[in-house]
């Protein structure tokens, strides 16, 4: 058991090497794809900046609980594109039917395709937002143990964020469909960049019963201000595990539909 | 060691007629025979040759009995491990070596590949260092170990492929067209190495390829599999007996002839100075060979088998007809 | 002119030949719209007025200004990038049309069939959200604003791709380009939200000419003071623009050859 473990750490960790020497082989991209993204954050809030300095509060929501919720959405979409940067790659990899070769090597082939390709350039980013997400924490004088809570509903969340990742990926191995699934589930999760409460039904609801983005995005935030009740931080908590223990099954299955493309 | 019982594959793929919403919502399926109800046993240290025309099932076959596909049913075991499972310690025994995939990091150098090579078949140090150096000299390639792999050429590639595929030493070897699509030098180098290595650590090896050439060089039994059945199992001798009707004899000559004067042989031929080819069916071969001996200058006369190309033909005429 | 007809055709049956992959993307279009449409809602839930604005007018503005940069940036130009990575482009240098005329025959059937599909998102949102949706005004000052954001658009989507000829990360400057497009050109809210002196020195470069002074003409929100000085800018950016396009052109074709690929 400890054997296996320290086997899959020492194959993550030459994965993210190599990700991190081929990462550095593009100067310019690594250059514009950092001042992208944080030009691209920068201006959301100066955007909501613009916004607050004619309004106090947006659906009874003031500035900095906004922001709470926009950094949190941001941590853990940023998470989950560092640690499963490689489902990006996966169509590539099944087209050309290269994915033979991962399912014969002697480990799990979540820790090449869902794990093997870190991305170092959004961790220089997730730093930041955390800083400043304890910063307003601090200074709207929250208890550490509701700072606790906050870090573990953002392991929650994570949760979800993989169960999608492998749901993603088992679509790909049934369909070779990758590209669009991914970004389709970018888009629906930064509707949750913002509280629920702005849209209207059935969007709302659709978001947070059927594509429970709310549940994923919203619950750390939530928690932390003090407007989630116990019962509801335990449904997210159900939810999630089902949805990972969904996405398994999904694998499982597609793995026997695959056909082996491209040979 | 490998035991394959009524094996079926039968793929299923989306039929489009054309309509967005019925390919989307109600899709059709074509069902595919890949292989149907085959059986087979391969023991210990043979190398088997796999051969039949595109999409007959060779490499269907090599992908159920290494687990990467799901069989639809029948039995198959290898080393008493049921493939799919795709349990660490039978993924460790084996290796598939394919000709045109490639699980080299493209822009990185072979060497960062071989480095999680050793990680993931857990090889301690000093067997990865044994292991490295052997391959590389049997491969001649030790030189190109630290050049990113984007920058080698398609023989080159071929080689780290091969250092990388069977750096865990594995007891079973599945190749799939390892020479496709290289240079005939290339070719030559890569079915040595085969042989080389299989003599040297008894392994077991199937190979598929294209060229019946690197079947004839390197196995002693051959399983001839067309549409998804197995149409012929057993020696290479025997097949080459059975169904080779003529011999090749290759006559240098000394001087230039006329056409005329080996038309007087009776039997076909090509002739481009100073070789002619004579294609003797079997029976006739004494006959002719002292009537060539006889009547034409030579210098040197040698008796070959058919090409196996042909005799694969032919094969394949008996079978259908 | 016969052969940009068929350029046109071409590019309209690529669509429908990888038509999911069409649809697909109008869904994420239409979930940015979404987003957008109810965080203003949001935002205009208790009050009538915002800034210079009534609740009416702004959301008619972001639904004027998704619609226009759907045409405005449509564009298949991306695609000459990974051609002259892969040396293909040469068969298009080749062939006996010109290579500005055939792009932009191709960019116009991109941005025709991007907004049919638009069209019928907004009206999706006008009905079942219910979104105030102003009639258009002032279409003159449209037209002119509108014809050179289509242009500036091209020329800048061109430049984007000839980087090709110079380095291989062709994806880095458009992806930096696109998220500086959502904010300085007025995606997500009308420009003239913004202080003073950004708001004059934005006016200065190419961003507000691709859809945001287009979607205010729409909306009925000129201004006079300034509105010649808009109109005479857009026309320099046009021209300056066409010049470096040309010149890139030109000089990436020299570079190319020296590649020998």
């Amino acid at each position: 058991m400890m054997k296996t473990y320290i086997k899959n750490a020492t194959i993550f960790y030459l994965l993210s090497r190599n990700a991190l020497k081929i990462t550095l082989q593009g100067r310019m991209g690594v250059i514009f794809f950092l001042l992208g993204k944080i030009i691209r954050v920068l201006f959301i809030f100066a955007f909501l900046a613009l916004v607050f300095n004619r309004t106090r509060l947006v659906k009874g929501y003031n500035f900095e609980q906004i922001l709470v919720f926009f950094l949190t959405f941001n941590i853990i979409d940023t998470l989950g594109q560092i640690l499963y940067r490689q489902v990006y790659r996966f169509r590539p990899l099944v087209v050309s039917g290269g994915f033979d070769m991962v399912l014969l090597k002697p480990i799990h082939p979540f820790i090449r395709i869902l794990l093997g390709g870190v991305d170092f350039l959004d961790v220089l980013l997730v730093i930041p937002y955390f800083f400043v997400t304890f910063f307003i924490f601090a200074k709207m004088e929250i208890s550490s143990f509701h700072m606790f809570l906050y870090l573990l509903l953002i392991i929650n969340s994570m949760v979800m964020v993989t169960g999608f990742h492998i749901s993603i990926l088992a679509l790909g191995i049934a369909t070779t469909e990758v590209d669009h699934t991914i970004m389709i589930y970018r888009d629906l999760s930064a509707m949750g960049r913002f509280p629920m409460n702005i849209y209207k039904e059935p969007v709302r609801g659709f978001f947070t019963y059927i594509i429970p983005v709310s549940l994923m995005m919203n619950v750390p935030a939530q928690a932390i201000l003090g407007l989630a009740t116990p019962w509801f931080i335990l449904f997210s908590l159900l939810i999630s595990l089902g949805l990972l223990c969904l996405s398994l099954l999904f694998w499982d299955y597609a793995l026997k539909r695959y056909q082996s493309w491209g040979g | 060691m490998i035991t394959v019982n009524n094996l079926t594959k039968i793929y299923k793929t989306h039929k489009r007629n054309g309509n967005f919403f019925k390919d989307v919502f109600f899709r059709a399926y074509n069902e595919l025979e890949a292989l149907s109800q085959i059986s087979f046993e391969i023991g210990n240290n043979e190398l088997v040759g796999f051969i039949g025309p595109n999409g007959a099932g060779k490499t269907t076959t090599l992908k159920i009995l290494s687990g990467i596909l799901y069989p639809t049913s029948g039995k198959v075991s290898v080393m008493d491990y049921t493939p799919f499972e795709k349990k660490p310690s039978f993924l460790k025994h084996i290796a598939f070596v394919m000709g045109q995939r490639n699980q080299l990091v493209w822009d990185l150098p072979s060497r960062d590949s071989l480095i999680l090579q050793k990680a993931i078949y857990e090889i301690p140090e000093d067997t990865y260092k044994k292991n490295v150096n052997e391959l590389t000299q049997l491969l001649h390639c030790a030189d190109i170990l630290d050049k990113p792999v984007k920058t080698l050429s398609q023989g080159q590639r071929m080689k780290m492929e091969l250092v990388v595929g069977l750096l865990h030493r594995p007891h079973i070897i599945f190749f799939d067209e390892p020479t496709i699509g290289l240079d005939i030098f290339s070719q030559e180098a890569i079915r040595d190495f085969i042989r080389q290595y299989q003599s040297e650590t008894k392994a077991t090896v199937i190979l598929t390829s294209h060229y019946l050439e690197d079947v004839k060089k390197l196995a002693k039994r051959l399983i001839i599999i067309d549409k998804g059945s197995i149409v012929y199992d057993g020696s290479l001798s025997n097949i080459i007996e059975q169904y080779s009707q003529e011999k090749l004899v290759v006559v240098t000559l000394e001087k230039v002839i006329k056409k005329k004067e080996i038309d007087q042989i009776g039997v076909r031929f090509s002739y481009t100075f100073p070789k002619i080819i004579f294609k003797i069916p079997k029976a006739r071969l004494p006959e002719k060979i002292k009537k060539i001996t006889q009547s034409l200058p030579f210098s040197d006369l040698t008796v070959e088998d058919e090409k196996i190309e042909d005799i694969v033909k032919t094969f394949f005429r008996k079978i259908n007809s | 002119m016969i052969a940009l007809v068929q350029v046109f055709k071409i590019t309209v049956k690529e669509y429908a030949a990888y038509r999911l992959n069409f649809v697909l993307w109008r869904l994420r279009m239409f979930l940015n719209l979404l987003v957008n449409f109810f965080l203003w809602t949001a935002i205009l839930d208790t009050r009538t007025q915002f800034g210079q604005y009534t609740k009416d007018s702004i959301i008619s503005y972001i639904l004027y200004a998704n619609l226009i940069a759907t045409f405005v940036l449509g564009s298949r130009t991306a695609e000459i990038g990974y051609h002259i990575q892969d040396g293909s482009i040469i068969n298009l240098l080749l062939k006996p049309v010109s290579f500005f005329k055939y792009y932009f025959a191709r960019d116009i059937a991109d941005k025709l069939i991007n907004l049919s599909f638009a069209v019928c998102e907004l009206l999706v949102v006008v009905w079942i959200f219910k979104a105030p949706l102003v009639a258009p005004h002032t279409i003159s000052v449209f037209t002119v604003f509108f014809i050179n954001g289509v242009l500036i658009s091209f020329f800048v989507n061109l430049m984007l791709s000839f980087i090709g000829f110079w380095t291989p990360e062709i994806w880095a400057p458009r992806f930096l380009f696109t998220v500086l497009v959502f904010f300085l050109s007025g995606s997500y809210f009308p420009l003239n939200l913004l202080p003073d002196f950004l708001y004059y020195f934005l006016l200065a470069t190419p961003f507000p000419y691709l859809f945001y002074l287009p979607a205010q003409a729409l909306i009925g929100h000129i201004d006079p003071g300034l509105v010649f000085f808009q109109i005479a800018f857009s026309f320099f950016w046009v021209f300056a623009l066409y010049k470096l396009t040309v010149s890139l052109w030109k000089t990436g074709n020299k570079q190319f050859s020296f590649w020998g690929r």
